[in-house]
């Protein structure tokens, strides 16, 4: 099609240059000044061109601070976000699709709800879950006086405790309570061609051989998405971890990266140091996008479709 | 035969499959909201003292107080400030990255890159960025007194908060309106061109009409995600302040419960937040959702 679409096209460019310059501007002037001492901060506030303490202020950030454990923290909490949702969602979509249950629209819509209320609104409540799990099963034990025949039965009533803040298990589980990857793989299940399965049945493949040998291999991408998504996801929380772990060895980067910022006024703060510790933070996640982006940005669409 | 031929029949296996992220949905989903409607009618202790039934009087303490009406008005105003402009930026960007153009290969890329990072990280770096004495506006402030001060001035503090947010939606709306727009098929705007239509008429006619649905799932995820996620930006940026002129319903809720131990008052709003949610979604899903005709 030839058309003149110059006066649009010249409007996109400059759309584009400050889209590109609103997103980079801020990560520049990070870097810039993180590379830069902290008497040139005092002296001309941002630093608009890049210095040669980086590897100074990253050091201080290593050697003075918590972050290199809360980094091992983020990683491990990321990395098992993304696993734990990759598995239990692709066996729960699975069962949803390829069983014939009656309840199976009832239990995908119990899922699919928990994307309406993000865990920063119930946060409250769920640190009183997780500072006892067994909670719920006290409750429904006082509640429906089990409790009372048990203590008839065996002399004392029962009354369980475990709690898992500060652990790592704690940190992860309410962030894997979340419906966007069933969501995902049960779509792309429906997007496969019946005859698959008839052509595995007739083959004589049951249900773990249909899971392992078929369906496994041809969602690969749909893994790398949902993986790339929740790894992201995990990696970039804030108000749980900050809630979930209150020593400093089991915080997240993220949150340790916040509370580098002193509290109080007066001084201005060691801006490049806390600079370098933002880059230091913001390297895996941004590595990760700078090579899978490509299934980033297939996850992002999947997961709303 | 056909639906029944391309299915397992198992009596026990389905439910193992479902049953570890069901569980965690449960303890962690289901008993967390039941528990915030709970115990907004009870009076709670902190550190498990006990509870004490008492009606509708949190509702009552939580609705008279001046605070929350203050937390909710702003909540309210961020929600449409903020979220507006992240889908209409990203709306912007789409439809000029969409255009066969030199820019918009590095476009594509560069603009998902905030999605790697957190809303904290990127709060304390616009809390350096817009630091009055130190940031972009000390220059302007050394010649003009007093003109950007987010630490005494609600309203500054209030668009950083609104700059920040808007530059974390960025990927996700940008690449689900980008993903519509390169769906809409090109015999669409040949038609288009034929009848006269130019690509600025076009982008009217053609490309806003037929991106409809992810315009609008993106509103409908963007009004949940700014009431959300403002949390990070607040803590890190503002830290409610100044004045509480920043404080949020989320971020009230976070200091009621966490600072301030009213396990009750912070039950009670969080239950009244939740259902501001579900009514905002249910609102938009019948009213917005049913004039988008979602055929291609």
């Amino acid at each position: 099609m030839v058309e003149n679409a110059r006066s649009i096209n010249i409007a996109a460019s400059i759309l584009l240059a400050i889209g590109i310059l609103y997103i980079v501007g801020p990560l520049y002037l990070t870097l810039s000044t993180a590379s830069q001492s902290y008497e040139y901060m005092l002296r001309n506030g941002l630093a608009w061109v890049p210095g040669t303490e980086l590897f100074a202020n990253m050091g201080k950030v290593i050697h003075d601070t918590r972050i290199p454990v809360q980094m091992l923290n983020s990683m491990i909490v990321a990395f098992s976000n993304a696993l734990a949702t990759c598995a239990l969602s692709f066996l729960s979509a699975y069962a949803i699709v390829y069983f014939r249950i009656r309840w199976a629209g009832v239990a995908f819509a119990l899922i699919l709800a928990t994307i309406m209320l993000p865990l920063d609104i119930r946060v409250i409540t769920t640190y009183q879950v997780a500072s006892n799990i067994f909670s719920p099963l006290n409750a429904v034990l006082d509640f429906t006086d089990l409790n009372s025949l048990i203590e008839m039965v065996f002399g004392s009533t029962v009354h369980l405790e475990l709690s898992v803040l500060d652990t790592r298990f704690g940190l992860v589980a309410p962030l894997v309570a979340h419906g966007t990857g069933t969501f995902l793989f049960r779509q792309f299940f429906l997007t496969l061609p019946k005859d698959l399965f008839k052509a595995a049945r007739m083959d004589g493949a049951g249900p773990i051989r249909f899971l392992i040998d078929i369906l496994l291999p041809l969602a690969r991408t749909s893994f790398a998405s949902l993986f790339v998504l929740t790894f992201l996801s995990g990696w970039t929380q804030y108000l749980w971890p900050l809630v979930g772990a209150s020593t400093p060895d089991m915080q997240t980067a993220v949150v340790g990266l916040a509370r580098l910022v002193p509290d109080a006024d007066g001084q201005v703060p060691d801006f490049p140091m806390i600079m370098a510790g933002a880059v230091l933070v913001s390297l895996v996640p941004l590595t990760m996008i700078a090579l899978l982006q490509r299934f980033l940005v297939q996850g992002l669409v999947l997961s709303e479709k | 035969m056909s639906s029944e031929s391309s299915m397992f029949s198992h009596r026990w296996l389905p439910v193992l499959l479902l049953a570890p992220l069901m569980l965690l949905i449960v303890l962690f989903f289901y008993v967390p909201v039941f528990q915030a409607f709970y115990w907004s009618f009870f009076l709670e202790q902190p550190f498990g003292g006990g509870s004490e039934f008492v009606g509708l009087q949190n509702f009552q303490r939580v609705l008279s107080d001046p605070e929350f009406w203050g937390a909710t008005g702003r909540t309210v105003i961020f929600m449409l400030t903020a979220s507006s402009l992240a889908v209409v930026v990203p709306l912007m960007l789409a439809i000029a990255a969409d255009r066969k153009i030199g820019m918009s290969y590095p476009a594509r890329n560069i603009l998902v890159w905030p999605k790697g990072i957190a809303g904290a990280s990127i709060g304390v770096v616009f809390a350096f960025i817009f630091n009055p004495f130190v940031g972009l506006m000390a220059p302007l402030n050394s010649l003009f007194p007093g003109l950007w001060n987010p630490g005494i001035d609600g309203t500054d503090a209030f668009i950083t908060l609104v700059a920040a947010h808007v530059w974390s939606g960025i990927p996700f709306n940008f690449v689900i309106l980008l993903a519509g727009l390169r769906s809409i098929p090109p015999t669409m705007y040949q038609a288009a061109a034929m009848d006269g239509a130019g690509p600025w008429r076009r982008i009217f006619d053609v490309q806003l009409p037929l991106i409809m649905p992810q315009l609008f799932l993106t509103f409908v995820l963007e009004f949940t995600e700014s009431i959300t996620s403002v949390f990070a930006l607040i803590d890190t940026i503002t830290g409610g302040g100044p004045g509480g002129s920043t404080t949020l319903l989320v971020y009230k809720i976070y200091v009621d419960g966490f600072r301030g131990f009213d396990l009750s008052g912070a039950s009670t709003q969080t239950a009244i937040l939740m259902v501001f949610v579900l009514i905002l979604a249910a609102c938009q899903f019948f009213f917005l959702g049913r004039r988008i005709n979602y055929e291609r």
